[in-house]
């Protein structure tokens, strides 16, 4: 499911498992189960949101708002990021 | 602040019911237990509680309060197990009719965006509803700052500031409770679904809350937690330090108690035998003896053990490592088909299994669930403990290996390492058997690292200690004192020609559990086991602490002297002069304690969590079998392999 968020550019969005560590993003579509999509709203993880990159191992360590989450590659994958870095001009 | 007419409202003879929800790990079992002065667990991370708990204070003009602790949940729509206990008695479906007056929200100040979103559902439930605003201490550290009473004015409800820890606000608190109780629910925002459109509006809506009601210094993506992740999570230094404390732990509980078991163990003896000299010669001093000083005795000797591991226990949960547990073991359970959280109930299955399964219903697949619940006993639990030390104690010799870790150590080290790495291959089975489907992914909370805190700390071992004391003092004696009787009566004729030791090897056999015991004995022969060792093993189903006292017991009855069991048993050799006990019997007898099934409360707490009624015996049942045909042979297999490499 893609709720639209602010204007963005789609050429620049790219799966959350794909961006840099350290690096900002803001979530433009979370496409997974539904339980878990709505846990990781629930988390602070939704369409809009900022998620920062912390570490990558097997799963990926995240920041939302202060929250940090360890989240499974696959849930990684599905979640589609606009990084702050590309929006900029 | 004063209540109005609150209580007139309720009526004298019904208290106020608050009930306590909000986020996992938020303080709430904290704010419980200030408010009520009980010693519920309390734990840094997500999924401590999973009951619900009821506690009750009084004010000072006697107005009284039920208090019910809940689950941790994220939001109302979410579904663990756990969860749904705190759904029900919210929305009044509780099948005990406990239907809440008010509704008190523990929020983390720090975390206040996240946590508004559960408040802010809990506020259209139409139930009065008090939030408190917990961790204001860490929020203040950290340069957050709220503006109260403009958020009071924004959520339209009573928010009183806390700190749980160490009991701040709680008189506000409790005033609120009542003054809310006589107020009208707060009018609902949103609808309550899990739909991503209303989710989507109340993130919008808490955001603006946020921005007029929270400012804050510039918040560093580098905590001082980050550091130590970037150690304790390291691809590489992160399992190896898991592996160090691992080891660190069960070297400690085996040399750090050694000193002060041996001063309970010489006071055990000293005071066991001045009671035996004021009584009289005979059947009742043989009881106190030998039943209950050698029985209870031998078990009492591991207090300081169970102690030592409980404090480390204490310790790992309270800093906030069991989740970076859970993390690090993430890739290896995924592989054996678990959810890393599933670790977090293995883990605590070192304490004891049966708050191990409880801790399961964390775990929101029923399959996942299941499957963690089936292997969670094959972690060694505290009442394994006085075992191994026995057995390790008496067999193993200390030789140092590596600074910090000699091989008795390293040998409890195995045991435990055995029981886990077996789990894990056994919940595999399951999953790719009886149990098959996907893995859900991973969504797990980090929490920040914390000081434990010492007074909690004590309070956690010593309940543990409470609870191993109660059983030394009720099963473990009760079951001494039978299996004195059973190894005293009936007596053997006296036969002067024998010698004082060979008499009472006669009485021993000639009694109703020698015989039992020759009966048994082919069933055990196979592992290289005598009746005695048959004996202690049968009297252990009931509790696995109950092969130690069964053990003092038989030779209490069976030997002369003060000594201590392990010197008894070294010496103690069979018909031919050989030793019974050789080191590869011992590690035959531990393998075989590692894998079975020996807990009543165990199997009854399976049967419940598994789905109760007939499916729940059905997979208990299942958990038992299986077990026991492990440790059978897992144990033969040590005996014929050790005597094939060469081991008597
Ligand atoms: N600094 C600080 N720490 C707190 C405060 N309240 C609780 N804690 C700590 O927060 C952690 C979680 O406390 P719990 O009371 O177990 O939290 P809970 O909400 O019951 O957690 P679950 O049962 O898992 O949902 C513990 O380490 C507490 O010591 C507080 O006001 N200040
Ligand atoms: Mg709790």
């Amino acid at each position: 499911m893609t709720l639209p968020v602010a204007s963005n550019d789609p050429s620049c969005h790219c799966p959350l498992l794909d961006t840099k560590q350290g690096s900002e993003s803001t979530v433009v579509a979370i496409a997974c189960g539904e339980s878990e999509a709505c846990r990781l709203r629930a988390l602070g993880l939704y369409e809009g949101a900022t998620v920062s990159v912390i570490g990558k191992r097997h799963c990926l360590l995240v920041d939302v708002s202060g929250t940090r989450l360890a989240l499974g590659s696959d849930l990684a994958t599905g979640i589609t990021v606009q990084p702050r870095a590309a929006s900029a001009p | 602040m004063n209540a109005p007419a609150a209580p007139a409202r309720l009526g004298h003879d019904r208290p106020l019911r608050v009930a306590i929800i909000g986020n996992p790990n938020t303080g709430k079992t904290t704010l419980f237990n200030a408010l009520t002065g009980l010693r519920q667990r309390v734990g840094n991370f997500a999924g401590v509680t999973v009951e619900r708990v009821e506690g009750a204070f009084t004010l000072g003009d006697g107005r009284r309060v039920t208090i019910l602790d809940l689950p941790g949940s994220y939001s109302l729509t979410a579904g663990s197990p756990d969860e749904q206990i705190a759904l029900e008695v919210l929305l009044k479906r509780d099948a005990s009719h406990w239907d809440p007056d008010v509704v008190l929200v523990v929020v983390d100040a720090v975390h206040l965006d996240r946590n508004l979103f559960l408040a802010s559902q809990v506020c259209e439930l139409g139930l009065p509803v008090v939030i408190a605003l917990n961790q204001i201490d860490v929020a203040e550290s950290q340069g957050i700052a709220i503006d109260i009473p403009e958020l009071i004015h924004e959520l339209g409800v009573p928010v009183i500031p806390t700190v749980a820890s160490r009991g701040e606000g709680l008189d506000p608190l409790r005033n609120a409770c009542f003054t809310a109780a006589a107020l009208p629910a707060p009018t609902p925002r949103f609808a309550i679904d899990a739909s991503a459109e209303t989710s989507l509006a109340r993130h919008k809506w808490i955001g603006e809350v946020i921005a007029r009601t929270v400012t804050r210094r510039a918040r560093s993506l580098d905590t001082p937690s980050d550091t130590i992740d970037a150690i304790a999570l390291h691809r590489v230094g992160g399992p190896l330090l898991f592996l160090v404390i691992m080891a660190l732990v069960f070297q400690a509980v085996f040399s750090w108690a050694a000193p002060l078991q041996d001063a309970i163990e010489s006071l055990v003896l000293t005071v066991g035998s001045r009671v035996g000299d004021v009584l009289p010669e005979g059947d009742l001093r043989s009881l106190v003896v030998d039943g209950v000083f050698a029985g209870v005795g031998s078990v009492l000797v591991f207090l300081p053990q169970i102690a030592i591991l409980f404090g480390f226990i204490g310790i790992l949960e309270q800093s906030g490592y069991m989740a970076r547990a859970a993390f690090l073991m993430d890739g290896l359970m995924r592989r054996v088909g678990l959810h890393g959280k599933s670790f977090i109930p293995m883990l605590s299955g070192y304490a004891c299994a049966v708050p191990g399964i409880m801790a399961t219903r964390t775990i929101e697949d029923p399959k996942d669930r299941l499957a963690t619940i089936m292997v969670v006993p094959l972690m060694s639990c505290s009442a394994r403990l006085p075992v191994y030390t026995l057995l390790i104690g008496t067999f193993i010799p200390a030789l140092p290996l590596i600074p910090g870790l000699d091989l008795q150590g390293a040998t409890m080290l195995l045991m435990y390492l055995l029981g886990t790495v077996t789990a894990l291959a056994i919940a595999a089975l399951f999953r790719k058997t009886l149990l098959r489907g996907p893995v859900r992914p991973m969504i797990l909370e980090l929490p920040p690292y914390r000081w434990p805190a010492p007074k909690s700390l004590m309070v956690s071992v010593w309940q543990r200690c409470q609870v191993f004391l109660r059983r030394a003092g009720t099963v473990i004696l009760s079951l001494s004192i039978v299996l004195w009787a059973l190894a005293t009566y009936p007596r053997a004729p006296e036969d002067a020609t024998r010698t004082a030791e060979q008499q009472q090897e006669a009485q021993l056999a000639h009694s109703v559990l020698g015989r039992f015991g020759k009966a048994i004995e082919p069933a055990v022969a196979p592992l290289g086991y005598d009746w005695k060792i048959g004996v202690s093993i049968v009297a252990s189903f009931a509790a696995r602490e109950v092969f130690v006292s069964t053990m003092g017991t038989i030779y209490g009855v069976g030997g002369e002297d003060d000594a201590a069991l392990a010197d008894r048993l070294r010496a103690e050799t069979d018909a031919s002069g050989a030793p019974v006990y050789t080191p590869l019997i011992a590690v035959g007898l531990m393998v075989f304690y590692v894998y079975a099934l020996m807990c009543m409360s165990t199997i009854a707490v399976t049967v419940r969590e598994a789905g109760g009624g007939r499916i729940g015996w059905r997979w208990a049942t299942i958990q038992f079998v299986y077990m026991l045909v492990l440790a059978y042979g897992a144990a033969w297999l040590v005996l014929v392999i050790g005597r094939a490499l060469g081991f008597s």
